[in-house]
């Protein structure tokens, strides 16, 4: 008892001794325990450690048995070996008061068998106490993830020495979630006390604590325990918790998803919807955004040489790194809608001008470009996938209340947004939007008036393929780049416009959201593929009871 | 049909069926009149591609419903077929079992039940035709009534195949997952990879295809075929003119998804194999090709563009891999602008050309029917 309320103590001044102490003085501090006469003084100066993580090498060693002592005639020096020998099985030995190499006193550096040395004793006591100064070491990592998990593993552990600890450091914590993990660790702990049960298991459950799910439902099922009633109500409030995590997260999800859909969906919305041309090669233009940033991408960094029929081309790179190497991203942004678009443009010129009328028939012809261009995507990049690497802003995630948000996930939301605003603007607020909505509503009425419809049309595809070249853009983050990543998408593409109802950008909006959310909460239940499955089934009937989706053009035509 | 083109049918008919395998059968392997074992199986697999062209022939150049769920009857009836040919492999697969490889391979303790009455011939014939058009039916019946039309119904049949795709290519779905069903060995007690059966599955592709032509053609010349024509240039006179062509359509579309199971059942046993890949949407997308190539709205056409493209397709694969894909999308290009009325309508194309040379060549007005409810459509406000 004595020892604990030391501990406490100690630990209590720990902190002053984490910032004062330099990595130098912790480490002679550790020599001097080490090198202590007896048992006792050696458990005394151990525990009187500070938390620093130079020591955590040196303490595991000394735990372990692998420290030794050098006698260098004038004192005795703790040591470790390194873990490399050399060829004759020979290691370099540290000093554990200085970090630095064990030298004679010649001045030169001393090398040991490992088997022929004795390592310094430690009583089974003394060791617990050098275990408990690493717990401490880990409970003040300075990666407040790195704390969290050592602090659950302490209290998953349900050890009552750990209590004193736990204890000692929550006010010390800054970190909110580690605040918390503190709290359930130490409830954990209580837990396995008849006296403190009652009022863990209350904690618990107001913290939601999915790690004691189990013990909590051993306490529920178990008919003796005077805390039944507790543990089930506590079972109760996490799994409220759980349901509702689950919830958000896959309401995230679905809205990333979504956000993917409307992203590739949004150009066919514009070329389909508002145009009437059904372009099969939609697509490609999103695998052209792609490869474009593919293309940035390797500028940006050590070049690219390609050999597209017999020519060879060689782009010279920038050979650029870190944040600046990142930004390549941005820069492939617009070189992907501008790619995207021209070749939107040459299509419309070359092809589709003269099938307006004929829809079935650009269905086919736009068809026979997708091939084209997916051949030529191979010929150029080769058949295999290309290697597009992410910018360090948009890999990882953060843990929010147990519900994971990746960045780029976040991302694609922003995006989409930024996007979708973007169209609306073009499409409300610029000349160019006014010219596109005037002949797509009344061709013949428009050219009367002046506009030169020829054009707009050709303007307005170009728009619709250029948003999806920045799709692609987008989806070479996600997905793989290759010659037929355009045929994932196709199908996904004209079903989200035609769900939402052709003609109306608000429908694809609302359609793309729902259907990402439908898929995502079907997934867990019956996998991705037979939830794509039940999705189509799902549109197919949705058309008996919307035949022209969601949103409709009104109209006294016959066929409108 | 003139008489001089009638006989021109009837012998090429004969040289198909019946001359081609005694050429096969008949002189030894060095003779310069051999056709080989190869060259004819190759043969009987373009004849059921011819089936499967015509029943997209009958849809989109007579009704003018482009259905791209065509390869997926097709694949159902080769599948139906696949799973008879399976069940008489008997213990002479690679696990010496009863069940078909891929069941015992995927730990499947009995036949599930559904594969049970397959090993009687003749339900599996029966199926062939039956699943698909069942499938046709509930789809056609779904579609139609809502009025799905034009570029919908393609979308739509799209996602059917689709769909349909994905689910096949599951392991768990009883029907060989990506594999398929492969290593037949017997038909009717007969050993597969003998030359006589092949000759002999070859003969039943052409009778089967020279059955389908003759069957549409009397379909298209009868009443029923009249509306059918009428669904396709002006649907709406057709409803108010009291027809269902709901009723129409729904009927056509079940009939031709028999026809390309049909074909599906006859191509399985030739090529050896059945597998999800045959009913990928780009497959549809193939037959509509071969169509469009050889000139729709016509019923010799969908035959010789099949058998072309394929031929074609065939030399192009050997000859030059890299760029066989970017030739069928260039050629499909180009037969959608410059050849809508394809191979067959070639002649009548070039005379007309001839006869006013001088002239300013006049917009491009699609010697095709041009669908007019289209029209109205881009026009709606």
């Amino acid at each position: 008892m004595l020892k604990k309320i030391l501990l406490c103590l100690l630990l209590a001044i720990a902190p002053g001794f984490v910032r004062a102490a330099t990595d130098a003085e912790a480490r002679s501090l550790l020599a001097q325990a080490i090198g202590a006469a007896s048992d006792d003084d050696q458990i005394k100066l151990t525990a009187q450690l500070p938390a620093a993580p130079t020591l955590k090498k040196g303490l595991i060693a000394w735990r372990e048995g692998g420290v030794y002592l050098y006698d260098s005639g004038a004192a005795k020096i703790a040591y470790i070996l390194d873990d490399a020998t050399d060829a004759d099985g020979k290691s370099k030995a540290f000093r554990i008061d200085t970090g630095e190499l064990l030298k004679d006193p010649a001045g030169k550096p001393v090398l040991f068998v490992s088997s022929d040395l004795n390592a310094v004793d430690t009583s089974a006591r003394l060791r617990r106490v050098i275990q408990t100064a690493l717990d401490m070491l880990a409970l003040a990592d300075p990666d407040p993830q790195a704390r969290r998990s050592a602090v659950m593993k302490l209290g998953m552990s349900q050890k009552k020495a750990y209590l004193a600890l736990l204890e000692a450091r929550r006010p010390l914590e800054k970190d909110v979630d580690v605040r918390n993990a503190l709290d359930e660790a130490a409830a954990l702990i209580n837990l396995n006390d008849p006296a403190t049960q009652a009022a863990a298991i209350r904690q618990l459950g107001d913290l939601h604590s999915i790690g004691s799910y189990k013990l909590l439902s051993t306490i529920a099922e178990n008919p003796g325990s005077p805390n039944v009633k507790g543990a089930r109500a506590a079972l109760k409030q996490i799994d409220t918790y759980i349901s509702w995590s689950n919830f958000y997260g896959t309401l995230f999800r679905g809205l990333s998803l979504g956000s993917i859909l409307l992203i590739v969906a949004l150009g066919l919305a514009i070329t389909f919807g508002l145009m009437g041309v059904i372009n099969m090669a939609h697509g490609e233009f999103i695998a052209v955004g792609a490869y474009a940033t593919y293309v940035v991408q390797n500028v940006f960094g050590a070049g690219l040489a390609l050999s597209p029929f017999g020519f060879s081309i060689n782009l010279p790179g920038l050979n650029l790194s870190g944040a600046r190497y990142d930004s390549y991203f941005l820069v492939s942004l617009p070189v992907a809608f501008l790619c995207a678009a021209l070749v939107g443009l040459l299509l419309e010129r070359a092809v589709i001008q003269f099938l307006y009328r004929r829809p079935l028939e650009s269905l086919l012809a736009t068809w026979g470009v997708s091939l084209v261009l997916q051949q030529s995507f191979r010929l150029v990049f080769g058949a295999a996938n290309v290697q597009v690497n992410s910018p360090g802003w948009l890999s990882g995630n953060m843990t929010f209340h147990d519900v994971i948000f990746g960045y780029n996930r976040l991302f694609v939301i922003g995006f989409a947004v930024v996007i979708v605003i973007g169209t609306w603007l073009v499409l409300t607020k610029t000349p160019l939007g006014l010219l596109i909505r005037a002949v797509m509503q009344k061709r013949d009425m428009a050219a009367c008036i002046g506009v030169r419809t020829e054009r707009v049309n050709m303007m307005t595809f170009a728009l619709g393929s250029g948003l999806a070249g920045l799709a692609g853009a987008f989806l070479s983050q996600i997905d793989n780049t290759g010659p037929s990543m355009g045929q994932h998408y196709i199908v996904d593409c004209f079903m989200t416009v035609v769900v939402g109802g052709v003609g109306n950008i608000v429908g694809a909006i609302c359609s793309a959201l729902g259907i990402g959310m439908i898929d995502e909460t079907l997934q867990p239940f019956i996998g991705p593929v037979m939830g794509k499955i039940t999705v189509l089934a799902m549109i197919i009937l949705f058309l008996q009871w919307r035949p022209a989706g969601l949103f409709v053009t009104k109209s006294r035509s016959l066929e409108g | 049909m003139t008489k001089r083109e009638t006989s021109l049918g009837a012998l090429v008919a004969f040289v198909v069926i019946v001359v081609a395998p005694l050429l096969n059968a008949l002189p030894p392997e060095e003779s310069f009149f051999h056709l080989s074992n190869f060259s004819l199986n190759l043969y009987g697999k373009f004849l059921t591609f011819g089936v499967l062209a015509i029943s997209v022939d009958l849809l989109w150049g007579y009704t003018g419903l482009l259905s791209l769920g065509q390869s997926l009857f097709f694949a159902l009836g080769g599948y139906a077929f696949g799973m008879h040919l399976m069940l008489l492999i008997g213990k002479l697969g690679q696990y010496h079992s009863d069940l078909p490889d891929f069941m015992v391979f995927l730990g499947y303790p009995k036949l599930p039940p559904h594969w049970v009455p397959f090993k009687h011939f003749w339900f599996a014939l029966g199926a062939v035709a039956l699943v698909p058009g069942l499938l046709a039916l509930v789809f056609g019946f779904l579609a139609f009534r809502s009025r799905i039309k034009g570029v919908y119904f393609s979308i739509l049949t799209q996602a059917l195949t689709y769909g349909a795709c994905l689910l096949f290519y599951r392991n768990d779905f009883t029907f060989g997952g990506n594999n398929g069903l492969t290593d037949y060995k017997f038909l009717l007690g007969h050993d597969l990879r003998s030359a006589a059966t092949q000759r002999a599955l070859y003969i039943s592709s052409a009778l089967l295809l020279l059955g389908v032509y003759l069957f549409s053609r009397w379909l298209t010349t009868t009443k029923f075929g009249k509306v059918q024509r009428a669904i396709r240039d002006s649907e709406n006179r057709v409803l108010f003119s009291g027809y269902a062509a709901a009723n129409f359509k729904l009927f056509v579309f079940v009939v031709c998804a028999m026809i390309a199971g049909l074909g599906g059942a006859l191509y399985v046993p030739q090529v050896g194999i059945i597998n999800p890949s045959e009913m990928e949407p780009v497959k549809s997308l193939e037959a509509v090709v071969w169509v469009a190539v050889g000139g729709r709205g016509t019923l010799v056409g969908p035959i010789i563009g099949a058998v072309i493209v394929n031929a074609f397709k065939n030399y192009a694969n050997r000859a030059f891999p890299d760029y066989w894909l970017m030739l069928e999308g260039l050629l499909f290009i180009f037969s959608v602008l410059f050849m809508p009325k394809g191979i067959v309508g070639l002649p009548a194309q070039i005379r007309a050309a001839l006869s006013r040379p001088k002239r300013e060549e006049e917009p491009a007005k699609p010697a095709a029917p041009a669908p007019a409810p289209v029209e109205a459509e881009a026009e709606s406000v």
